[in-house]
Formats: C-alpha cells, structure tokens, sequence
C-alpha cells in the first residue's frame, strides 16, 4: 500500500514533459479555418518514435520497452496536457489490441517493427453511431479462398489513416459471432477518410472495406475484448485528467493576472469558487487514472470498475472544467486563436469515443455489484 | 506505487486479532493504553503505526464492532489532543492525554461566538490575566458535546490592543468551573444536544492550562481545524461516519430502484465519488503519522466530502417519495449499512446532513482556502485584520 508515484515515474512524466514542451508546437492550429491537416500530425510522430514511444506497451521480447501502464501513464498524460498532435494513442490501443488478440506468428511478424517505428497499428472497431459493442452488423466477413473477405464499413477509427495494418472486428458470417481481424491497409479494396473532427488535434476516421483479405485473429474469449477495452478507456481517461489539469492552471494564471474593477478577477469569489470547483474535480480525476493504471497493469480484478470509473469521471470532470475555462477568460476564451477551444474539444470528443459517461456509469453499476457479490 | 490494501493474511492483523480476542469488550482505558486509539501518535500514546497499520488497527476494529474512540470524543482524539501533543507542556501531557484519548474525559471545542464563526479571530471573549491565573468572560456557542465535556478547549482573547489574530491563545478549560453554563441548542433534526450555548462569566482558569504561549491561540486554533478536516474526511455522509456511497448502493439494488436509469445514473455518480474519496483518503493516510497537521489536501478532501455525503443521504430521501417525509422512517432494511452511532440512521443523517457543509469551516471559506492556498489566487481582503483590535470595536460601534 503505497498511494505516491515512484521516482522512476516521476523521472519518465518528466522527461516527456520536457520533450513535448519544446516539440509541440500548436500556433499553426490557432489560425482561424486550420484543421488537423495542420497539426503535425507526422513530423510530430517522427520525434515520438524517435523517443521509442512507438514500442511504449510492446513487449521487450519484441523489441519494445514493454513498459507498464503506470508507465504509459505518466507519457500519455504528458499527451494530453500538451494535446500532442500525432497517431501516438491510436497506435498504442492497437498494439494493446495485438498482444491480446493476435496470434503468436503475428505478434512476431508484426510487433517488431511497431517497436522500431516502421510500422504502425490501428483499431477500428466503431459502428456509424460510434457503438463500439459486439453487436453491430455493419461491417461482415466471409470465409474465401483467400482468407476472410471483409465488406462494410467502420467508423471512429484513431489514427486509421496511415496505420500500415488495422485491426477491425466484423460478423462472422460462419460462426455468427464478432472475430477480430488484421488488414493490411495496402489492399486496393480499403479507403480510409478523415473525419471532419472537431478535435482538430486528433485524426479520427472513416474505413470503408470493399472486399478486402482480413486474417483471423487467434480465437476470442470474452475476456479479451474487456482486456482492450479496458486499456482504451484508461487512456482516454488519463489524456482527460491530464487536460483538466492543464486548463486548470492556465485558467487559474489568466485569473491572476486579468483585472477588472482595479482587481485581478481571481479576487472574486465567484471565480475562486470555480477554481477550487475545478481542483478538486483535477485531484479526483488524477486519482482515478493513477488507480485504473494501477489496477490495468496488476492484472487486478477491479480493473474494469476502475478503467470504467476513471473513464467516466475524468471525461466528465474535462468537459465541465473546459467549459468553465472559456467562462472564466471571457470573450478571449471563446475565440479560435486561443488554446481553450481545443481543450473543450478534445474533452467532448474523449467524452464520446468508445462509450460515454452514462454508459460506463451503467457498466460501474454492474461491475459495483459483482465485487461486493 | 501500489493500491493493494493490506492482505487478510498480514501477520500484523494477527496481533491485532489476538489483543481483541483477549479484549472482546475493550474499554477507553485498555484501547488507549494499548495505543490503538491513536496508533499513528508515537509511543507511549500510540504505536508509531505507519499508515498501513493505521489501517489494519480501524480495519479490524471496525470488524469486531468496536466503537471508534474518535466518534465517541471526536474533539479529543481527531483534533485538540495533537496541538496538546504539539503545544502542551509535559505536565499537561501527563495530565490531560490519558484520560481524554481513554475517553474518561469528554472535551469540546469552545471557538465559535456569536460574533465569530468564519471570522473566527473576530471572536470577544476575553481571558484577564490576574495572578496566577486567567478570568475568562464572554459567550462561545455552536459547541458540539459541551453538555458532556470535562474539558473544554477555549480560544480566547489575552491582548486586546494586538490585531484580532495575534491577540489570541489557547486554553484546556474545566468545563466544571464555576461560571459556566452550558445551554442546548435545538437543532433542525430536533435532537437535543448536538449543540449548546457556553456562558463563561469570570470563570478562573489556572495560568497552567494556557495551550502554548500567549498569542499563539490563533495558530493553534487553524491547526486544529486542518487535524480535523483530515479527521473527517471519509467517505461516509457525516462527518466521515454515517452511511456510505457503497451502502446506498447496496440498498437501492435491495430495494430495487436501480432499474430506474435515472437513479441508476445518479447512484453510480455517487459511488464514484466515494471511491475516489475513499482513494484520496488513503492517499493522505501517509500524512497522517506522527500528528503532523496536514496541508490545503485536508480542505480539499473536506471541501469534496462535505457535498459528497449531502448527495447520499439526499439520493436516499428521494427514492422513498412521500414516505421519506415520516419521521424516522428507513430507506432500506436496517441491515443495509455501514454507519456508526446515531448517523446509522438514514433519517436522521438526511435532516442532519446540511451541517456538515457548515461545521469546521462552511463550503464557502473551504473554497477560499483552497483556490488561496493550493492554486495561490488572491487572498480574501479583510479590512479588519491589521488594525488593533480595540480600534475595530470602536470603529463599529461609531
Ligand atoms: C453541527 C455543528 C457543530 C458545530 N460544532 C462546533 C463546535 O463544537 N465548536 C465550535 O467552536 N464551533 C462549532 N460549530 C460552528 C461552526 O464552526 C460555524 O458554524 C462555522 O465556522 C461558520 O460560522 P457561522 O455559523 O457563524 O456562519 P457565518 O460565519 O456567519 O457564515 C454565514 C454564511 O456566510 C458565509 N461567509 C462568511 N464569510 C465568508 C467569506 N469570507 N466568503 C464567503 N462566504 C462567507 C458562510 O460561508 C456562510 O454561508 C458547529 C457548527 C455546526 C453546524
């Protein structure tokens, strides 16, 4: 029982905190009309791998640090308080992905070179209402001569566009159940879209499968997609405690510093009471992810309840706390050429991805009762 | 870092299993002098208990129904008898320790007055020197357990010339002395006695049970209010005690109102939040050794708790409808929960629940505190603090 980060956590948080300071660089994003195609998406990526990030979760047996997600914590925190533009996340839940769905041969064939940076993986599981369920129908697979033949749609994919292989789940016509299956985005019968996002640091994507070879997956146990899907909730969440505490410290500088009525607007309660509002939502969404974390990397029963508490709160604690940012700065705040509008969107936009609040409060329910049983 | 809490095969819990099977039915005294009633306090009066014991001690005195001592002399044992530890004087250690952390001697807290409650160092109530000891006159109020107490820890103002802060000390008073008279304050529940009305008129209180130096009430007092926050901040819905996120859950899926997706909603918010409280408290365990008063942590969690317990005992008021309006009628079965004392009652903590955003520092200045201290936003101008504090009077009564 020890609650505190160890040194070497604390080391990692901050050397990426140093590294992102002085690599990402937002301003070409805060000309009115930019879009992600302006984010750096790429040259961004670059330096990551350059960091070996691109291995962050991949076993050292394959080339990777094989870090744990205490670890991962403290980078992609790192992230999303820089909102770090580049297809770190959508690659690290497909490599999650991978080592739990992935076959040995393919582990292999495929791992090493998402360690070395040469590679890079992406998960598409989405339906068009962005229902991240088993049940959806919207994409299938048949068996062919070739392999499965992959046709229908997915949506919502992280960073699909440029990935070199995805992973997608479809109907399996032959056993009618969900299989999970790996595609390589070279086929000629594959188109990936960008979507016209609002959170215009992140690519989120349209994947279109005409036909296209997809190789099954090893057999799947109902353990596994929760196993994924647990680790997606727990980074999404951490980039949203991370933000809310970033957009807590620039809002509270900017109350000290702007002054109305001959005062800095931090000296009147209304503000200050908002602020301590926003602390305390930060330090519970902080405690939430580093507990997710924890219980992701043990393997420990909570896991889900915490993945799904941590996700649920921290999403919501970031949306609420950019929302009062804007209100705080005023008028500035609610133009493009400030940062604050790219919190508020990355918050929403985190907020709805693989489930929203309500959805995995229903799911904390559930899980609560399962425990205490 | 590590979550895990300590295992039910720790050998630590066995010797702590052992004392119980040899004390089924502990008294004050014997939990005292064994140091479980402060473990963390160093030796003789705890056990130098790291927090991971701390919690093995509560742990399974909780298990063997065990009254906690910090309920049955909260102000003793959470908060006044670390600034006696800290402040107090060998003869008052040996003299007052004992018998308030043995629960012999009930203690209260006599700061708030009529004219200082969030402005506390506003507070008129004078202590003369004369000779060898001090005359105490005026009226405190608000005084939770005055009506039972032996001792009352009196702030009180020494220097009426000096700032209203730096004109303030600290007293062990004997709630016996001639010249107090402790009246009940009915509160909204209408349970007698949560609270009383102190009169103190020219009561002699010996110079030996001055707490510190002269001058250093106003210290002392802030320092007992942080023990405090940290003390109450658990996740049950008063004060610490009282019903948990975790019971009204159990209760609503008993009752079977969790099918209603709003409650459902609702209830899982709850829950989440006293998870996270229940985290953060465990965060701040390390903190706790050695009656070390904590920083702004302690107000942020009290400022997280306060409402957080407010929203349990609500959510179950609300399920029961028109039958929630029956005095002392349940939500759940009595079985559900796991309060303690009179806040196991579901009813009576709902209709007591509004203090506990009130007492030990309102909602409001917890915020000011907390945007002050933790963020570093402006402090609060008090037009009143700087002057001496003979001229604010006058100043007011011009
Ligand atoms: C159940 C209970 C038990 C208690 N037990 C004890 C006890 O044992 N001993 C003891 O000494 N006291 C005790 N108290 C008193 C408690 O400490 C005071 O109630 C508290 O400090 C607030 O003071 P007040 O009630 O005079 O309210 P006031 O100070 O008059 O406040 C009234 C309102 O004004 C607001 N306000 C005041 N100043 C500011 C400011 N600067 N900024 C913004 N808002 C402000 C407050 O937040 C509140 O909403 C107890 C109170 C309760 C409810």
């Amino acid at each position: 029982m020890n609650f505190l980060l160890d040194e070497d956590h604390l080391a990692l948080k901050q050397s990426a905190a140093v590294f992102l300071d002085k690599e990402i660089v937002l301003d070409a994003l805060l000309k009115p009309g930019a879009s992600v195609d302006q984010a750096n998406y790429r040259g961004n990526w670059e330096k990551i791998a350059a960091m070996g990030w691109t291995g962050i979760t991949v076993p050292e047996s394959y080339g990777g640090l094989g870090l744990s997600c205490v670890d991962v914590a403290m980078v992609l925190g790192e992230m999303g308080r820089t909102l770090a533009p580049s297809p770190f996340l959508g690659n690290l839940i497909g490599t999650w992905a991978l080592l739990r769905l992935g076959t040995e041969e393919q582990k292999q064939r495929i791992l090493p070179a998402v360690a070395a940076g040469t590679a890079r993986l992406a998960l598409a599981v989405g339906d068009a209402a962005g229902d991240v369920a088993d049940h959806s129908r919207e994409l299938g697979a048949e068996r062919s001569a070739q392999g499965f033949l992959l046709k229908g749609a997915r949506a919502f994919a992280i960073d699909a566009a440029g990935a070199d292989w995805l992973i997608v789940d479809a109907h399996n016509a032959e056993t009618g159940r969900r299989g999970f299956f790996l595609v390589d985005t070279k086929s000629d019968d594959l188109t990936v879209d960008i979507m016209n996002w609002r959170d215009l640091t992140r690519q989120v994507c349209d994947v279109r499968l005409n036909g296209c070879v997809g190789e099954e997956l090893a057999p799947l146990t109902p353990a596994d997609w929760a196993w994924v899907r647990d680790r997606i909730l727990f980074a999404l969440a951490a980039e949203c405690a991370a933000g809310t505490q970033q957009i807590l410290s620039m809002t509270a500088e900017y109350a000290k510093e702007r002054v109305a009525f001959g005062k800095p607007i931090g000296s009147y309660q209304a503000i200050k009471h908002s602020l301590a509002d926003m602390l305390g939502q930060a330090e519970c969404a902080n405690v939430a992810v580093l507990y997710a974390a924890w219980a992701l990397s043990e393997e420990a029963p909570q896991a889900s309840l915490a993945a799904a508490m941590a996700k649920a709160f921290a999403a919501d604690a970031y949306v609420d706390c950019t929302h009062r940012s804007i209100q705080i700065f005023g008028a500035i705040g609610f133009t493009w050429e400030m940062k604050n509008h790219l919190y508020l969107k990355r918050a929403h936009a985190n907020a709805e991805l693989f489930g929203n609040s309500r959805a995995h409060r229903s799911r904390v329910i559930d899980l609560a009762q399962q425990a205490a049983a | 870092m590590d979550f895990r809490l300590p295992a039910e095969n720790d050998p630590r819990r066995a010797v702590v299993r052992k004392w119980l099977s040899e004390h089924p039915k502990p008294s004050g005294r014997q939990l005292a002098e064994a140091g479980y009633t402060v473990p963390h306090w160093p030796k003789p009066w705890g056990v130098a208990a790291e927090p991971e014991l701390q919690f093995i001690i509560d742990e399974e005195m909780g298990r063997a129904g065990v009254m906690p001592p910090n309920l049955i002399n909260p102000v003793a044992v959470n908060n006044c008898a670390q600034t006696l530890l800290s402040h107090g004087t060998d003869a008052q250690h040996e003299r007052f320790l004992m018998p308030a952390l043995a629960c012999e001697e009930i203690w209260c807290m006599l700061f708030s007055e009529p004219a200082g409650g969030s402005d506390l160092a506003a507070l008129r109530t004078t202590a003369r020197r004369d000779g060898d000891h001090y005359v105490v006159k005026g009226q405190k109020t608000w005084t939770s357990l005055a009506h039972k107490a032996q001792i009352g820890v009196l702030i009180a103002r020494t220097d009426t010339a000096a700032p209203k802060h730096a004109g303030l000390s600290a007293f062990l008073m004997d709630m016996k002395s001639p010249g107090v008279t402790v009246r009940p304050i009915i509160d909204l529940s209408g349970c007698k006695n949560e609270y009383n009305e102190v009169f103190l008129d020219d009561v002699r209180v010996p110079a030996d049970r001055l707490l510190g130096k002269e001058g250093e009430g106003w210290r002392i007092a802030t320092s007992q209010l942080q023990t405090e926050r940290v003390a109450l901040s658990k996740p049950g819905a008063i004060w610490g005690a009282g019903p948990s996120a975790r019971d009204l859950v159990n209760g609503l899926a008993v009752s079977g109102h969790l099918s209603d997706p709003v409650v459902r909603d609702e209830a899982a918010k709850i829950f989440i939040e006293g998870e996270l409280l229940r985290l953060l408290a465990y965060r701040a365990l390390s903190d706790r050794m050695n009656a070390k008063p904590s920083g702004p942590e302690g107000a942020i969690r009290k400022m997280l708790a306060a409402p957080h317990g407010q929203h349990i005992v609500e959510m179950a008021k609300k399920v029961q409808g028109p039958r929630g309006m029956i005095a002392g009628e349940q939500p759940f079965p009595s079985q559900v929960g796991s309060g303690k004392g009179m806040f196991a009652d579901w009813d009576y903590a709902f209709w007591f629940s509004p203090a506990v955003t009130l007492g030990v520092g309102t909602q409001e200045i917890l915020k000011n505190i907390v945007a002050e201290r933790t963020l570093g936003l402006p402090r609060e101008n008090d037009p009143t603090a700087k002057l001496p504090w003979t001229e604010i009077n006058r100043a007011k009564s011009a």
